[in-house]
């Protein structure tokens, strides 16, 4: 039965090189383009002042890489670039300030913010708040070292690079799309052509039907993981602190979850059309949006951090990053081991159970 | 001979036979309207950027009256969260591990002691680098507070000394057209474009390959009807879901989650008629390439996840390496998200946004136009 799904997969190369091109890709994509932090930030000057002050603000302020003057005009013409997306903030400078500042008196400057995007707004606000902070420390000219220092260390990833909280999340969401949704697709293909009621027919087993049906998309989505994990690897050097062994064993428990999925939206679904939007809707869009791959998990209301507890990618994800960037081990990931166990054996039994209902 | 009907007859008969395939199919029809309400609701309530409560472990090895203080001034705007006490480093590194707190603020021996005598002081933040972005979120706010306080202690010490106290420069944020920095109001136009991309191009491109896959193409080209009206006639219907969800999906996030609509309608309708177009365009272009519906829906999908990625609706293109940023103008759901986000959220007008429709439009025709080519080639 394996062998026969084997060519199967094999007699249809597009549809085998499309499934191994897309981690490589997406993984790229990913680890290029996926990244919150900016530098280089357009900002529009409002300067009524234009005295020496002022100019030593906007210096200070643009000075560094965070932010680039993109145009120095009125607040009307500040509008008008926001709103088509030319800038993002915009310092206003009001008339007397520098007198303000002579008289012993705090310079008040207003700082206009796009707010569309709060992720970046909220950069932007704490980006501005440092730089003016430090130009009004050098103003003051206080003896060289403050009062009061923070030091920031950031544990697992160092440089805050996003390829690294990323990867393990995508391998996540690649072995959900390979498993669930091409295994929904073949299975469903074949009972749309009528073809699995002709295997039933044959003297092959059930078990041996689901088992073989199964079984290659097994190691097609084994290799996926590989790629992802060689490719991350390789290219934006993301780290393996943990044990390899560990990391692929904890792969295997989820890719049978999902297949499991797979084969029960395949039997309920009948058509592939039908599978591919039950599918993604099932399995895509949770794992992209309830495992923590993106969001914090306690960023969420309660009902959907509940909801989250039933999906299999966010035990996988925490596992992975576990073992990629933080060395944990079986003593700290036991856990998701256990959950990912019990939801691929209750899916398969399921599914299985489904499965036999359908033919009787 | 056979005479031919004329061709609006032949547009109606495919369009009517269309929509009726398509409405007898409850599973699809429901699939088209009851899976983009649960997306958006899900989406709406489990994206949330705005950090706030995260857990932070307090290692106090100063434990007066001050740290505690600087400790309960620090949680006090909502941002970090008590995640309970350490005592020594090797706990706050498993914790970290395990997950159960996500940042720990170490208090040095000796704070309150150094601050009175006027030493320097250090306070360390330590964060779990995981998630990069809830990192810069704990950091900024243990910046922006200690910073303060830095501030705070200069000026006392100037005025112990006599000193008058120094002016600082204060900037007062004022916040555009989304001032408490809500998620859903920018995540919801990002649902609305990642949707027709699913609802259209994905079904587009599976529909055709199915009919290939059983024939019934070949069956309905031998009839007189012309391949383009048959075309036609197959986009007719997703047009109109396309644009049903996309009105369903709004409603739903003004009504739920309170998206701004600051601009025109109107706008909104002819960037999301223009964006299907594209969107419908790029789905029958791989229903040429494929020849399994399984091909149809990988090809599907390794257009769709690079073209959402690249397009400003998840990160800021400008965040991107500049060589992407290129290749993001020639991605067309870049420019429906832009106009969505504009008209919505900051009211724009045509005049801020005409070359993006315009672009809009000339990669739908572009797009149809190659499409159908290749539909009539691999037809004959």
């Amino acid at each position: 039965m394996a062998s026969k799904e084997v060519m199967h997969i094999r007699r249809d190369p597009r549809t085998l090189y499309m499934a191994l091109a897309m981690p490589v890709v997406m993984l790229l994509i990913f680890g290029f383009g996926v990244s919150f932090d900016m530098d280089r930030i357009p900002l529009v000057v409002l300067d009524g002042d234009r005295t020496v002050a002022s100019r030593s603000l906007v210096r200070a302020v643009s000075a560094g890489h965070e932010f680039v003057v993109a145009a120095d005009s009125d607040e009307p013409t500040a509008l008008r670039m926001i709103r088509r997306g030319q800038a993002l903030a915009a310092l206003a400078i009001p008339a007397g300030y520098q007198r303000e500042l002579a008289i012993g008196r705090d310079g008040e400057v207003q700082l206009i913010v796009d707010g569309a995007d709060g992720v970046v707004a909220n950069q932007i606000l704490s980006k501005i708040d440092g730089l003016v902070r430090a130009e009004s420390l050098r103003r003051i000219d206080v003896a060289a070292e403050p009062p009061l220092q923070v030091k920031v260390f950031t544990l697992f990833n160092p440089e805050a690079r996003s390829a690294l909280f990323m990867v393990p999340g995508l391998a996540v969401y690649l072995l959900a799309i390979a498993a669930v949704l091409l295994t929904a697709l073949t299975v469903s293909g074949e009972w749309e052509r009528g073809s699995m009621e002709q295997l039933f027919a044959s003297p092959v087993g059930r078990l041996e039907i689901v088992l073989g049906k199964l079984l290659p998309y097994l190691g097609l989505g084994m290799l996926q993981l590989l790629l992802v994990v060689a490719v991350g690897a390789m290219i934006f050097d993301v780290p393996i602190r943990g044990s390899v062994a560990l990391l692929f064993f904890v792969g295997f428990l989820f890719l049978a979850g999902m297949l499991g999925q797979g084969l029960f939206i395949s039997v309920v679904a009948r058509s592939q059309l039908v599978a591919t939007q039950a599918g993604a809707l099932s399995s895509l869009l949770p794992s992209l949006l309830l495992s923590g791959m993106l969001v914090p998990i306690e960023n969420m209301p309660r009902i959907l951090q509940a909801l989250s507890s039933i999906i299999p990618a966010r035990y996988f994800v925490h596992a992975m990053r576990g073992i990629m960037l933080k060395g944990s081990n079986l003593s700290i990931l036991w856990t998701d081991l256990v959950a990912l166990v019990i939801f691929a054996l209750a899916i398969l039994a399921l599914a299985t159970a489904r499965f036999r209902r359908r033919l009787a | 001979m056979i005479v031919k009907p004329r061709w609006s007859v032949q547009l109606r008969a495919v369009v009517r036979k269309e929509i009726r395939q398509t409405v007898r199919d409850r599973r699809i029809m429901f699939m088209l309207i009851v899976a983009p309400l649960l997306q958006t609701v899900v989406f709406g309530f489990a994206v949330d950027f705005q950090f706030d409560h995260v857990p932070t472990l307090v290692v106090d090895h100063d434990a007066s009256a001050q740290s505690r203080q600087h400790v309960h001034r620090l949680l006090a705007d909502g941002t970090l969260r008590d995640a309970g006490h350490a005592t020594e480093l090797g706990e706050v590194q498993r914790r970290l591990q395990t997950g159960d707190a996500a940042a720990a603020l170490v208090l040095p021996a000796g704070l309150a002691r150094d601050l009175a005598a006027q030493r320097p002081a250090e306070v360390q933040v330590i964060l779990d680098g995981g998630d990069s972005n809830r990192a810069v979120v704990v950091a900024g706010a243990a910046s922006r507070y200690f910073g303060e306080t830095a501030e705070t202690l200069v000026k006392e010490r100037m005025a112990a000394r006599g000193i008058a106290s120094p002016p600082l420069i204060r900037a007062t944020p004022r916040i555009w057209f989304n001032p408490s920095l809500k998620t859903p109001p920018f995540m919801i136009p990002g649902v609305m474009t990642i949707l027709l991309v699913i609802t259209t191009t994905l079904v587009t491109a599976m529909g055709l390959a199915r009919e290939r896959e059983m024939g019934t193409l070949e069956q309905v080209l031998v009839t007189p009807i012309r391949p383009l009206f048959l075309l036609v006639g197959k986009m007719t219907p997703f047009l109109v879901i396309g644009c049903f969800d996309v009105l369903l999906v709004l409603t739903a996030g003004v009504w739920i989650f309170g998206v701004p609509i600051h601009g025109s309608l109107a706008l909104v309708a002819t960037g999301t008629v223009l964006y299907v177009l594209c969107t419908l365009g790029i789905g029958l272009l791989i229903s040429t390439v494929s020849r399994t519906q399984q091909q149809a829906f990988l090809a599907g999908f390794l257009f769709a996840m690079p073209a959402i990625l690249l397009s400003g609706v998840m990160t800021p293109i400008r965040a991107m390496p500049t060589w992407l940023q290129v290749v993001t103008y020639f991605n067309p759901v870049r420019y429906y998200i832009e106009v969505l986000r504009a008209v919505l959220l900051k009211g724009a007008g045509l005049v801020d946004i005409w070359w993006r429709l315009l672009a809009l439009l000339g990669f739908g025709l572009a797009l149809l136009t190659i499409a159908s080519l290749r539909f009539r080639k691999r037809v004959a």
